[in-house]
Order: structure tokens, then sequence, then C-alpha cells
């Protein structure tokens, strides 16, 4: 409840800001205020509203969850961003901060269509960040609802609430088969997001970013520290994370204890179970909730999570929730995992264990692609391109790279030294491993014995959720107010149409993308590569050419955004066909985004070549007379 | 075309900050794949097949992170900031069209 407290402080704090900053943008001109806060944004603002967006739900709940599941591979897979300040900020942000400048433009779709005096350059680009975005928004709805679900656990009048909305729900199509808990938190969690970021537009966003960049790097010291100390250092950590062998599923029954006149029995998910002697004994931790209605000797099969190092095995019997009259018995075989079952030393190497491929996690190609992915697809992302366009000058650009290189070596490798010392501390939560993040720290602040402090270590997971949901919210609606109503539908319209518009659209857009995870995709991860590949695959390509190379043309930038946009989505098709899940397909070990980058050259530059030259006059307003 | 069209910079000091900004882009390049092909060598070398050895620790951990991704890291780290701090060249940005239209 404490924890509660703290949290309840944070997140009044952010509405404190949101105020302030609306009142601080009134008297500007509103689009260019609510959008782009006036192209005036500081060493503070801008250094930490980039950390923060980029360092988003994926980040704070998604990595931690990889780490968790697979090991140190994962200092691999996070290995580009050592370089990426340098390489997403430098890349771009002085030239298109000046380019912006000079075409007078508020979003990115904007600065393509006054680049190349072309509406269809401007549309395409409109559709794309809309429709990549939405994914995005849709992950981080469904992040922020599994970090306030954590921190409710247990909280009486929040249990209360949730088995009346269950009942409530229950029955109903699609809303009845979501969990009560992650629905009851998606509701108050998109509700208060929505309604600060409508409310103070993209200074409350730049505003609050610098609280939620500070707790979060505050947080993870926190946690870095807490961890270290509870499993007796680094190496003590990694000795025990050497022993670790990865965990199976077994389906199970539960069988009664208590008599078969008992009552019903509830058994909720992520509960510990005994498992009968002769299945093997020990616990198995159950991925779904479980019902034994009164009378019924048995429940219906379930899956189960059974851990297979010995040393974790002993100590599993503690967590048995003695209350519950129940026992699990085996009812099939056990899925073991396709790379690393039964194999010590899997989670300290690449390419780290894998439930699904038998390659493993990380193979060395998709490693390197991956090292290019997160510096160059986060060049080519619209939300951070429409920050390099709003910092004041370029002394601000330089200082906060310093500021950000400082801050991501912090955050990222920390990050993986905690969630490798989560595994040691924190046994199965392979059923659940996207809650990882606050499950840690409410187990870190308990053990410390400062259990409040748990709200503050919670708020940094739901500070970088909140400052990358925001960001993108405020992007989508841009595109559909700034580029779909003011430059096709209505170029006329009024300061006050524009503003009720503009509301209207965040809280319209930010509710779709609370209904579109009502059912949330299994992997939070999984929906932000897709989407950063998406993005990345649009518009890095394109807008370097149209930064860097006076030549290109508009036709250029529509084959160079469609190729790119399409080797994605098509490789993911592929990869659905292929494995029937949501994944993207590895043409030669690679991913999708580095197909995407050169089937995006090729195309721009290819299309370019075939058509006119752009007339002198937009080559000199951009490029200047010897370029 | 779809908006009036604001006054460019002069175009002089518009070329030379454009030739700074593409001097800055390849030296980043060049950055770039330096740290890709440590980290990727390095790590294919000594973290992936060694199944059957038991796993070196360096400073807790494993020594191809250390070698193979901390250490790269540190160095970056010292890149970005000498690349910020002296080879990258403030511009002159110039105003905002829209506010000068």
């Amino acid at each position: 409840m404490t924890a509660l407290v703290t949290f309840g402080i944070y997140v009044f704090g952010v509405f404190v800001l949101a105020w302030l900053a609306n009142r601080a943008g009134r008297g500007k001109a509103f689009a260019s205020e609510y959008f782009l806060g006036s192209k005036n944004i500081g060493l503070w603002a801008f250094a930490f509203t980039y950390a923060a967006t980029v360092a988003s739900g994926g980040s704070f709940m998604g990595f931690p969850s990889y780490i968790y599941s697979h090991g140190w591979v994962c200092a691999w897979f996070i290995a580009g961003y050592m370089i990426s300040p340098m390489i997403a900020l430098g890349l771009m942000a002085k030239r298109l901060n000046q380019v912006g400048r000079i075409a007078g433009a508020i979003t990115v779709p904007e600065l393509l269509r006054r680049r190349f005096e072309s509406r269809p350059v401007g549309d395409l680009a409109t559709f794309l960040v809309v429709f990549f975005m939405f994914f995005f928004l849709m992950a981080q709805f469904k992040a922020g609802a599994e970090i306030m679900a954590t921190l409710l656990k247990g909280v009486g009048p929040y249990e209360a609430a949730v088995v009346a909305l269950e009942s409530l729900v229950s029955g109903l199509p699609w809303l009845g088969t979501a969990n009560g808990d992650y629905l009851l938190c998606l509701f108050v969690f998109s509700v208060s997001v929505i309604l600060y970021t409508t409310f103070g537009g993209f200074r409350a966003v730049v505003w609050t970013d610098v609280m939620q960049g500070l707790v979060m790097g505050l947080g993870v010291l926190l946690m870095l520290v807490f961890a270290l100390v509870q499993t007796g250092g680094l190496r003590a950590a990694n000795e025990r994370l050497a022993e670790m062998t990865p965990p199976r599923s077994v389906v199970v029954k539960l069988e009664r204890t208590d008599g078969s006149d008992g009552g019903e029995v509830r058994v909720p998910r992520g509960a510990w179970v005994l498992l009968a002697e002769e299945d093997g004994g020990s616990a198995v931790r159950l991925k779904t909730s479980a019902k034994l209605p009164a009378g019924a000797e048995t429940s219906e099969e379930i899956e189960a999570l059974e851990i297979t190092t010995p040393r974790e095995r002993e100590g599993l019997a503690a967590r048995v929730d003695a209350d519950l009259p129940v026992l699990a018995r085996a009812a099939g075989e056990r899925a073991v995992y396709a790379y690393g079952d039964g194999q010590e030393g899997a989670y300290l190497r690449a390419p780290g264990p894998s439930r699904s491929s038998p390659g493993g996690f990380l193979g060395v190609m998709l490693a390197i692609s991956f090292f290019a992915f997160w510096n160059f697809s986060g060049a080519g992302q619209p939300s951070y391109m429409v920050r390099q366009m709003a910092f004041r000058d370029t002394r601000i650009l330089r200082r906060s790279m310093v500021m950000i290189a400082l801050y991501f070596a912090l955050i990222y490798f920390s990050l993986v030294l905690i969630f490798t010392c989560a595994r040691v501390l924190l046994p199965g939560m392979e059923i659940e491993s996207d809650r990882v993040m606050p499950e840690t720290a409410a187990l870190l602040t308990a053990n410390a014995g400062v259990p409040w402090l748990s709200g503050l270590l919670v708020a940094a997971p739901f500070a970088a959720v909140m400052s990358s949901v925001d960001s993108f919210l405020l992007l989508v609606s841009s595109g559909v107010v700034r580029d779909i109503y003011q430059q096709s539908i209505n170029p006329n319209a009024t300061e006050k149409q524009v503003k009720r518009l503009s509301y209207l659209v965040t809280l319209v857009v930010g509710l779709l993308g609370t209904i579109a995870v009502i059912r949330p995709p299994q992997f939070l991860q999984d929906l932000i590569i897709f989407a950063s590949a998406g993005l990345g695959a649009c518009f890095l390509v394109p807008m370097l050419f149209a930064l860097y190379w006076a030549r290109t043309t508009a036709a250029g930038m529509i084959a160079g955004m469609l190729a790119g946009g399409v080797t994605v989505l098509a490789l993911y098709l592929a990869g659905r066909i292929v494995t029937g899940n949501f994944e993207e397909y590895l043409l030669c070990g690679l991913h999708p985004f580095i197909w995407s980058v050169l089937f995006s050259t090729i195309a721009l530059v290819a299309t370019t070549l075939l058509g006119k030259p752009p007339a002198e006059s937009i080559r000199r307003r951009y490029f200047g007379k010897s370029a | 075309m779809t908006q009036p069209e604001p006054d460019p910079q002069p175009t002089e000091d518009l070329a030379a900050s454009f030739r700074q900004s593409r001097k800055e882009f390849l030296f980043m390049l060049g950055a770039w794949a330096f740290f890709a092909v440590w980290t990727g060598g390095y790590n294919a070398l000594y973290a992936v097949g060694r199944e059957d050895e038991p796993v070196a620790l360096v400073c807790g951990m494993p020594s191809w992170a250390f070698y193979g991704i901390a250490l790269p890291w540190a160095l970056a780290l010292a890149t970005t900031i000498w690349f910020a701090m002296f080879f990258m060249k403030d511009t002159d940005l110039g105003e905002d069209g829209e506010e000068r239209a």
C-alpha cells in the first residue's frame, strides 16, 4: 500500500506538469506549440525527451523479459545502443532541424511534403506513420496495464474491483476473455495518459519526459544496487546462472486434497502448486488461473511451468500456498526448449536458450542485424525525428548527444546486470515474463525492507511507457490534424477548429489504441520490433536521401518509402505463414529491416535517376549554391 | 506546390553547413562500422559454439561480454563524447520558415 502512495505521488506530479505546460503554451501559435513546443526546446528537455522516448516500454518491460528468458546473449542483442546516440542523433538531426526550419514544417510528413513540393509524398508519409505507430501504441498500452496490475496486486479495494469487473464482463464476447486485472488497469492507465497528453500537448510531453527520464535513471541505479547486494555480487549471481537449465512446460490437472465434498476452489494464475511425487515432485507454476467447481475432484487440463535446475527446485516448496487444497498431476508429455534444454551455462552463452527456435535465441547474423537495427531504425523513427526538429540550436544537440550517451550506457548495461540477477532471485517468471520488471522491483524492495520504494522503482518502467505513449499519441494525432485535415480537407481552418480537432483526435486515437489491446498480443517486444522495423524501413533511407542528396525526386521518395514498408510487411507475412506466429522471416538469417534498407535504397535511387531532376529553386532552397 | 514558399537561408552559408553535415555523416558511418566489426567479430568467435567449455568470468561477467560488449561500449562512449564536443561543428539553423512567411 505504501508503494501505491509513492506511485500515486509520481502520477500526480505528471499531471501537475501537464497543467503547467498547458499554461506555458497559452498565447502561442497553437499547432506549432501543441505539436512541436514552438521549436524552442532546451538542453535538458531535449536530451531527456529524446532518451525517455527511446527508452520505451520495450526497454523497461520487453527487454528485461528477454534478458530473463534468454540470459547474457541479450547484452549482444542490445549492443547497438553503444553507438546509437551518435548515429541516431548525429546522422540527421542537424540537417533535419535546418531543413525543417527552411520548410516551415511541424511534422515529418509536412517536412517531406514541402521539401519535395508534393502532396502524394506527404500523404503517403502520413499514412505510414499512422499505420506503424499504432502498433507502438498498442505495445505501450499493454505495458502500462501490466505494470499497474503488478503494483496493485494484493490491494483490497483493487482486488474487489477486479472481481466485480470480471463478473460484469463475464460471458461478453471479446471483453469476457480478458483477465479482469489487466482490463481494469488498462482502462485506468489509458484514461490518465490520454488526458494529460490531450491537455498538455508536446510541451507537456517534453516536460514530463524530463521527470520520467530522471525517475528511470534513479530507478535503474537503485535496482542495480539492490540486485547486486541481494545476489551476493555479480560473480556470485553469474556462478548461479551457470548452473541453470531452461524450464519445461507441462500440462497438469489439479486434484483436490480436501475431500470430494469441498466447495469451489479458485487457483490464481501464477500460483505455485505441489507436483505429485510420481510425476517428479517439486512444484509447478500455473500459466493460467484454474477452477475446481464444488464437488468436482479434478480440474480441466491447464499448462504449467516446471523448473529443472536442481538447486532452484529445492526452494520451491516454500513458495506453495499451503491454503490451496490442491495437488498437480502431469496429464501429458513435457514440452522442452528447442535450444538449451538440459544445457548448463546456456544463459551465459550465445545464442541463448529458446523455446521455439532450434538455433537458439540470437544467431550471429541476427545479432549483427540488430547492431544495425537499433542504430539505423532508431534514426529512422518519426517520433525521434520530430524531436530533432524541435531543439533550439546545435550546441544543445551536441551536449545532448553526450548526455544521452552517458544515460544509455547507464540504463541499458545496468538492465542486463539487474535481470540476470533477477533470474537467480525470482524463478518461474517465464509464465508472464513481460511482468518481470515490476515483479523484480517489488521483490528487491521487500527484501531490502523498504517496500514503499517499490512504487518509485515501478514508476521507472511506468515512466518509460508513459513518455513513449504520449509521444506516439501526439505523433499520430498530428498526422491526422496537421497532415490530413489542414493540408487536404480544410486548409483555411481557424486556430479554434485546429485546437478542438487536435484534442478530439488525440482522445479518439488513444481510445482506439486501448480497445486494440483489450486482448493483447503475447509478446510486447515483438510488437515493438515490428513497428520500429516498419517505420525505420519507410523513413530512414528516404529521409537520408531527402537531406543529403539534392537530386532526389518526389517519385524516388515514394518508391523508397513503399519498397521499405512492403519489404518489412512481406517478410513478417512470410514469417507468419512459415511459423504460424507473429514473427519475422529471417531471409539468409538477416532481420527484415536490413533487407528493407537495401530495397528502399535501390528503389529510391533507380526511380530518381530515371526521372527528371528536381527544379533548381528546390535545390538552392535546401542545399545552397554549391551543393 | 501546396504551401507558400518561405525565403531560404543565404545559399553560401547553407552550402557550407551542408558540407560539414556530410563530413560528420561519413565519420559516423565509419565509427558504426568499426564497432559493428568489433562486437560482431569478437562475439562470433568467442560467444557462440562453445557449449563444452566452462564460461570464464571477467569482472563478474562472461568474458565474451566483457571484451565484446562492455569494453567497446566504453570506447564508443568516449568516441561519442569526443565527436560531440570536438568534431561536430555548430551551425546556424536559420529561422523557422513558417514564422517568416
